[in-house]
């Protein structure tokens, strides 16, 4: 039986490396330099802090935070105050969650790239 | 926020034509009745960037208010054998099996049993919730019980057994591993008290891999069992373990022998929903819910890969507590379709509470068939009915640790998908794992399919709607079939039309739906596939049961499970599965093109290739500019090309006389190769280094004036709606369909 090991996902996050916050904050949906490929998978991957993911509001137009609870047949826990309007807001927003999983840093600024 | 899953159904059967029956099997834990109509089925994305839902609403007298009910689902697979004299004898007796558990810890499980748990009455085989082999007898009052005093292990043989021995006044329970060795040794036994004698319950049946709840042939169960039992053997006697093991090793054991109660052989039969025994007293049975069949036994020694070669070596059936094969839901609504009524994809719409902030709007999908012989149109357009099943309720966005890597950003889940984060006894996709990890190899129609209906996940029957969306914009008539009826038919149901469209992703193809298509071609059939990711994996439809097919993933392809050595045949068929092109028939050598790799960072435009401007594709590119990009947009990812994509090797099978018309090869850093292109690893064979990862659209023209146009691109069918359906796509898709049914031969071929 092959399986896929969500702690398998070891590239090493530098806390200092805000240039790659910045890179992210500016294009959420990329392209991407490699070093930021790299932290991605690296999130994406483990799901680091258990798996956030959206649920879809309005097709195309609004997004609801949430997250995976981790076992099958339990119920997808919802954040109903944080809503998107757009897939990159979303994107940086689970990334803010994410870099402080991470690296225990949490980031001043959390808005996103306009 | 619209919920789509307050009220659920199924249509059966799936696949109807007029003048036939069409059945509604409808469910709702919270609603009383809902507001159905009947609808003809236009798009069924309802993404506002692109046509958004649209439905025809030809009224019918099922239109109105439909009373609801709530109908449970039961998953659960196990095998049953109706009460019979043989099984009533009172006194000593014996049972033993090989037995291969693969999630001995998940609670308490039933392996082998003659016992009702509503009155605690008879005497049951299983697992209790530490992993612990267990036999109990019971009157109804105290049951008596023995307990192993060591857990099974997860995924190793062990022959197991148990006896009752009447004369001692005892139970008796052992197990004996398969490889001793190396802290795998789990072989123990145990003794303990029982009663002097033991008259067992009426009217139960014996039960495999679960326990009845009720007495009766076809009870309800409970406690279902993950993983294999081979060559169960039942036994008048309280028989030593060495005994009984000689007992189940024997392929065939003494049908003369007067204790010999069962001796079940699971290799018999494997196609089928019956198990057999080969005893005397012919104590056959039969399979609820679909188990996995053509398993390897604890004999299989990996001479063989192939079942029908060595069937002896595939005696065991891997049941699971989450198989669902049948929601044997009762008939709410049923509607005889006119016979005057068009092919297409159709759905019951569902509606409720439409005032509030919450309403219903669920769906329940069917196809109506353009029967064979029957064709009202030149153009078919095929309803990928076998990939549509493959994905039948995909989990993989929940489920698989890879998803959101594979899917380059943060998960969207639907409604539908947050019900089956919690609803798993829907039954899962062929993507997906069974609880206890295993591949889910079949699939069936005869339960609530979320997204194979309006409003589901766009793969595949969102996106295929584009197509429809668009033959219906620009007024081209076109008939549906379903790949159930190619497979069922073959060349001669696709030899009506002078063209056949498939969709954005026809991956799923059994021998006689590939067959059908190579023939068609072969006899001057125009064919265009329009998708990607096509004619990729092989599989079969069951032999008697309609709308369930099977897929073994093997080893090797672009798999979200790797099955186990030895299990990589159909059940359904003897037939090898995996992918096509280990099977001698590569994509490329049908269509043209073949899958080569995925890209869901975005979508690409097209460049045009020399080919584009062959004097003899003229008709093709009329009214395209071939120095501008082709298709820079489109709803998936900004690009015609892209999800998954399929390019052109004549080593793979493109043919001599195809002209490649254009490529998509710059996908970046995004596109990643399929495993099965790949010979040895290195860091280069991402798209930005890897100009083989790459969509491609090709034309071969085939023999007596046929030909075959291929696009290479999931997303292509996206696109189509683009600037209102003016766009360099639609427009090369409506130049070759309207040559495709013209029946001139194409000059200078």
């Amino acid at each position: 039986m092959l399986v896929n090991d969500p702690e398998a996902a070891h590239w090493p996050v530098d806390p200092a490396r805000l240039e790659l916050v910045e890179e992210f904050r500016r294009a959420p949906r990329g392209p991407h330099s490699d070093a930021l490929q790299k932290l991605l998978h690296r999130m994406r991957w483990s799901g680091v802090g258990k798996r956030h993911v959206l649920v879809v509001l309005e097709p195309n137009r609004r997004w609801m935070l949430a997250r995976l609870p981790g076992k099958r047949g339990l119920p997808v826990e919802t954040f109903p105050n944080r809503v998107f309007t757009s897939l990159a807001e979303a994107e940086w927003a689970v990334f803010v969650l994410r870099w402080e999983a991470l690296t225990g840093v949490p980031l001043q600024d959390e808005k996103p790239s306009p | 926020m619209t919920d789509t899953t307050a009220v659920l159904g199924y249509a059966w059967p799936l696949v109807v034509s007029p003048g036939e029956a069409v059945r509604f099997h409808l469910s709702s834990a919270t609603l009383d009745s809902a507001e159905a109509t009947l609808l003809r089925v236009r798009c069924a994305d309802p993404d506002p960037d692109g046509p958004g839902l649209r439905f025809d609403t030809p009224g019918t007298p099922l239109d109105g208010r439909v009373p609801l009910r709530h109908q449970p689902l039961r998953p659960g697979s196990c095998g049953l054998v109706a009460d019979a004299p043989a099984l009533w004898r009172g006194g000593s007796f014996s049972v033993g099996l090989f037995l291969w558990p693969t999630a001995p810890q998940a609670g308490p499980q039933g392996i082998v049993a003659r016992w009702r748990d509503d009155t605690g009455q008879g005497w049951r085989l299983g697992l209790d919730a530490e992993g612990c082999l267990e036999f109990i007898l019971g009157d109804g009052a105290s049951p008596w019980r023995v307990t192993a005093p060591r857990p099974l292990l997860e995924r190793e043989w062990v022959f197991i057994g148990a006896a009752y021995d009447a004369d001692k006044g005892e139970l008796r329970v052992f197990q004996e591993s398969l490889d001793p060795q190396s802290g795998r040794n789990t072989t123990a036994g145990a003794v303990a008290p029982g009663p002097r004698a033991f008259v067992p319950p009426a009217d139960v049946a014996l039960v495999f891999a679960a326990l009845a709840l009720e007495t009766g042939a076809a009870p309800l169960t409970t406690a279902h069992y993950d993983g294999k039992i081979d060559r169960p053997r039942l036994c008048a006697g309280a028989l030593p373990l060495s005994r009984l093991r000689a007992l189940a090793e024997s392929l065939a054991p003494s049908v003369g022998d007067p204790d010999l109660i069962g001796a079940w052989d699971f290799s018999r039969g494997i196609s089928t929903e019956l198990i057999h025994d080969l005893s005397a007293n012919r104590l056959d049975g039969w399979l609820r819910q679909n188990p996995a069949r053509a398993m390897t036994g604890a004999n299989w020694d990996g001479s063989t890969q192939q079942w029908t070669e060595t069937p002896h070596l595939y005696g065991a059936i891997h049941f699971h507590s989450d198989d669902l094969h049948d929601a044997g839901w009762d008939v709410d609504l049923e509607f005889r379709i006119p016979a005057d009524w068009r092919s297409g994809f159709y759905a019951l719409r569902l509606r409720a509470r439409p005032d509030s902030d919450d309403p219903v709007e669920s769906f329940v999908a069917f196809f109506i068939r353009a029967p064979m012989g029957q064709a009202r149109s030149k153009l078919a357009f095929v309803a990928s009915t076998a990939t549509f099943l493959a994905y039948a309720n995909s989990a993989l966005r929940l489920d698989q640790v890879h998803a959101e890597s594979m899917l380059e950003g943060l998960i969207a889940l639907s409604r539908d998908d947050v019900y089956l984060q919690e609803h798993r006894e829907l039954g899962l996709s062929t993507y997906d794992t069974h609880s206890d990890g295993s591949g889910w190899c079949y699939s069936s129609a005869k339960r609530p399919v979320l997204n194979m209906r309006p409003r589901g996940a766009s793969f595949n029957y969102g996106n295929d709607t584009h197509i429809i969306d668009w033959l219906e914009q620009i007024g081209q008539d076109h008939d549906i079939i379903t790949d159930d009826d190619i497979d069922r038919h073959g060349a001669q149901l696709l030899g009506a039309y002078r063209c056949v469209v498939t969709g954005s992703h026809p991956e799923y193809f059994s021998r006689a739906m590939l067959d059908a298509f190579d023939a068609y071609q072969r006899n001057g059939g125009r064919h265009v596939y329009l998708g990607g990711n096509g004619f990729y994996w092989r599989i079969a439809w069951h032999p008697t049961m309609p709308h369930a097919m099977e897929i073994r993933r093997g080893m090797l392809g672009l798999r979200t499970w790797e099955g186990e050595a030895g299990e990589n045949s159909l059940s359904y068929s003897g037939e090898p599965s995996g992918l096509w092109r280990a099977n001698g028939r590569p994509p490329q050598r049908l269509v043209g093109v073949g899958f080569d790799a995925q890209v869901f960072t975005r979508s690409y435009p097209y460049r045009w290739l020399e080919g584009a401007r062959d004097k003899r594709l003229g008709w093709m590119v009329e009214g395209l500019d071939l120095d501008a990009p082709l298709g820079d947009f489109g709803l998936r990812g900004g690009g015609a090309a892209g999800l998954e994509v399929d390019r052109v090797d004549a080593t793979l099978g493109s043919a001599p006389d195809m002209v490649w018309v254009a490529t998509a090869d710059r996908l970046d850093y995004g596109g990643v190769p399929t495993l099965e292109e790949l010979r040895t690893l290195h860091r280069g064979a991402m798209g930005d280094q890897n100009a083989r990862v790459r969509a491609d659209i090709a034309f071969t023209p085939t023999a007596r004036g046929g030909a075959v146009f291929s696009t290479g691109s999931i997303a292509w069918a996206c696109a189509l709606s683009h600037n209102d359906y003016d766009n360099s796509v639609a427009r090369l898709t409506g130049n070759v369909i309207r040559r495709f049914l013209d029946e001139r031969p194409f000059d200078g071929f």
